[in-house]
Order: C-alpha cells, then structure tokens, then sequence
C-alpha cells in the first residue's frame, strides 16, 4: 500500500542524508589533510609584504620616534585592520634601526625614555622592564630577551616595514 | 590579557604580575527608538576603547567580557550584581579593580561599588573609522593608560 512505499522511501531518504552527511564529514576531513601535504607548494612567502610607514628616510633622526601603520592581518575567523607600531632611529653607522614595543616580558607597550629614572633607554610601564638603545634588555629587570627588531627596507627614500623577529638571546 | 583560552594559559604561569582587572560597563536596551543608536554606537567605542588599553598594558591587565545590564535597570541591584563579579575575581592575586562607562548613571552609586568607576564622558556619534575619532580614542587610552598606571 501506498503507505508501506512511504516508509520505504523515507528510509531511503534518511540513508541518502546520512550518506550525504558522512561524505561531508569525510571531505571536511580529508581536506585539511590534502591542504597540509600540498601547502608547503602553494604557500606564498610572507616576505615581500613589507609596508610602506609613510616616513621618509630623511626624517629618521638618532632619536628613538614612534611610527604607527596599518596592516590588514586574517587571524583566524576575522579579518581585521591591525595597527602595528615601531621604535625607529638611526644609530651611529646611519643604519635605519626599527623595534618592535612589545615588551619581552608579558607584552606591554614600551616607551622610549618612558621613566624620566631611565633616560636614553625603552622603559616598560608595567613591571618596570628596562632595554638599552640597542634593544638589549637591562639584566636585573623582568624581560628575558632583547626586543624583536622588524624587517625593513627602504624605497624611493620611505621606510617599510615587515615582520618583528627575535632577536638572538642576550 | 584577555578571558580567552591562550591568554589564561599565560596567565595561570605569571599571575603575580597581572594584578590589575578592567571591567567593561555596557548597558543595552531596544526598547527606545530616540536612543538605541547612541547605545550602540557608545558600546562600539567603549569595546575599541577597553581593546586598546589591554593592548597596551596586557603584561599587567586582565580584561573580562563586558558586563551587561538593561539601561532601565534598578542602579542599586546592578551595583550589587557587579560586585558578585568582583568578589569572584578577587580569588585571584587581583590588587585594582577598573570600570570603564559612558554611562554616568554609574556616578550615583560609586561608593558601594566595589572598585573604582572610570567615567568617560560624551561621545554620542560619529564615525568609528574616521581620523578624528582614532585620534580621539587614543588621546582618551593615553589618559586612561597615565591613570591606571598612577594606581600601581
Ligand atoms: S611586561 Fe614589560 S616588564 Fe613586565
């Protein structure tokens, strides 16, 4: 009768679901899989994405300025808008020095002479970490490691900047 | 740091240093045509704003979710329900606790809360994304960063 064929096919139709669901399930199994093997092929160096801070080269002094820019950055879920900043001087061979704030320590924003105690040195609000002009951290204050120190390169007479390394142990 | 999982995991190992706990005050309604805008717009601002100063000082603040209550609420059972926030946090080595609001509706009750009410004043439009208001926003975290900082 025609409600035994109903029961049939909605037999029938759940198995197609659940196939259907397991298939998926699969796929969104396997694709992360598949993209792990492949990735190391298609990933795009993450060099070469320096940006422009919209400083001239000229207006570089020995004096420690802060420089703001705005990068988009894909953090997981979110694309956002970030704004990251720097530390930027030429030291005494004119070569264009750029230090990341982000204290070495637990991460607040360190300030060129930012304890009037502490001149001609980044201070760190927070625990009181200190670092020399060259980056190094001051032995006997919280941080462990030298501030990272961003990529750079100069265009057209403009600084860009890159990504913040470390910098090797002191 | 924040009340996200990677941040607490840092936490747990350096607790003694973050002893500084900043709590957002949001209120929230849909029930006013005239204001609802100027809620959320200041809700949007306070969220960029509380952000930025964790950002900054993330080695010592921790910034929980916002604390949400109804605009037409009875004041004085909100102080009392904040506080059961406060008197949770203080199991931790927590020495300074911070609200940050637009709301001055907060300033009548400010002897029984249980921390201390930072009040920002005006902001009733305008456009997030714009200059001026980045401008503004930063000027506002510098000041706000001087005074947190003037209580350690
Ligand atoms: S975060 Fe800089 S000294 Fe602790």
């Amino acid at each position: 009768m025609s409600e035994k064929k109903q029961q049939v096919s909605r037999r029938q139709f759940l198995n197609y679901t659940l196939t259907g669901v397991g298939g998926f399930m699969a796929a969104g199994m396997l694709a992360p899989m598949l993209r792990m093997a492949v990735d190391p092929v298609l990933k795009t160096s993450s060099h070469g994405d320096l940006a422009n801070v919209s400083l001239s080269v000229d207006d570089i002094t020995d004096e420690p300025q802060r420089v703001d820019w705005k990068i988009d950055q894909v953090d997981g879920w979110y694309e956002s808008e970030v704004t990251k900043t720097a530390w930027v001087y030429k030291d005494e061979n004119d070569e264009i020095l750029a230090f990341s704030p982000i204290c070495k320590h637990l991460g607040c924003f360190v300030s060129w002479e930012g304890s009037e105690d502490f001149p001609d040195e980044f201070y760190c609000p927070c625990h009181g970490g200190r670092y020399y002009k060259d980056g190094t951290n001051v032995p006997g204050t919280p941080p462990l490691a030298p501030l990272d120190q961003f990529e750079q390169k100069v265009e057209d007479g403009m600084l860009f900047l890159g990504e913040a390394k470390e910098q090797g142990e002191a | 740091m924040k009340w996200k999982k990677s941040d607490l995991n840092q936490y747990k190992q350096a607790k003694e240093y973050i002893d500084t706990i900043l709590i957002p005050l949001v209120p929230f309604h849909l029930s006013n045509d005239n204001t609802m805008e100027k809620s959320a717009f200041q809700s949007e601002v306070l969220s960029v704003f509380t952000n930025e100063i964790e950002n900054e000082l993330s080695g010592r603040i921790m910034l929980t979710p916002n604390y949400s209550y109804l605009k037409s609420a009875d004041q004085e059972m909100e102080v009392e329900r904040l506080n059961t926030w406060v008197y949770d946090l203080q199991k931790q080595p927590f020495n300074h606790v911070f609200f940050v609001t637009f709301d001055a509706a907060w300033k009548k009750n400010e002897q029984a809360m249980q921390g201390t009410l930072v009040w920002l004043p005006g902001l009733h439009s305008g456009d997030l994304h714009n200059k001026e208001m980045h401008a503004l926003i930063r000027d506002q975290v510098e000041q706000i960063g001087e005074l947190i900082r003037s209580y350690w």
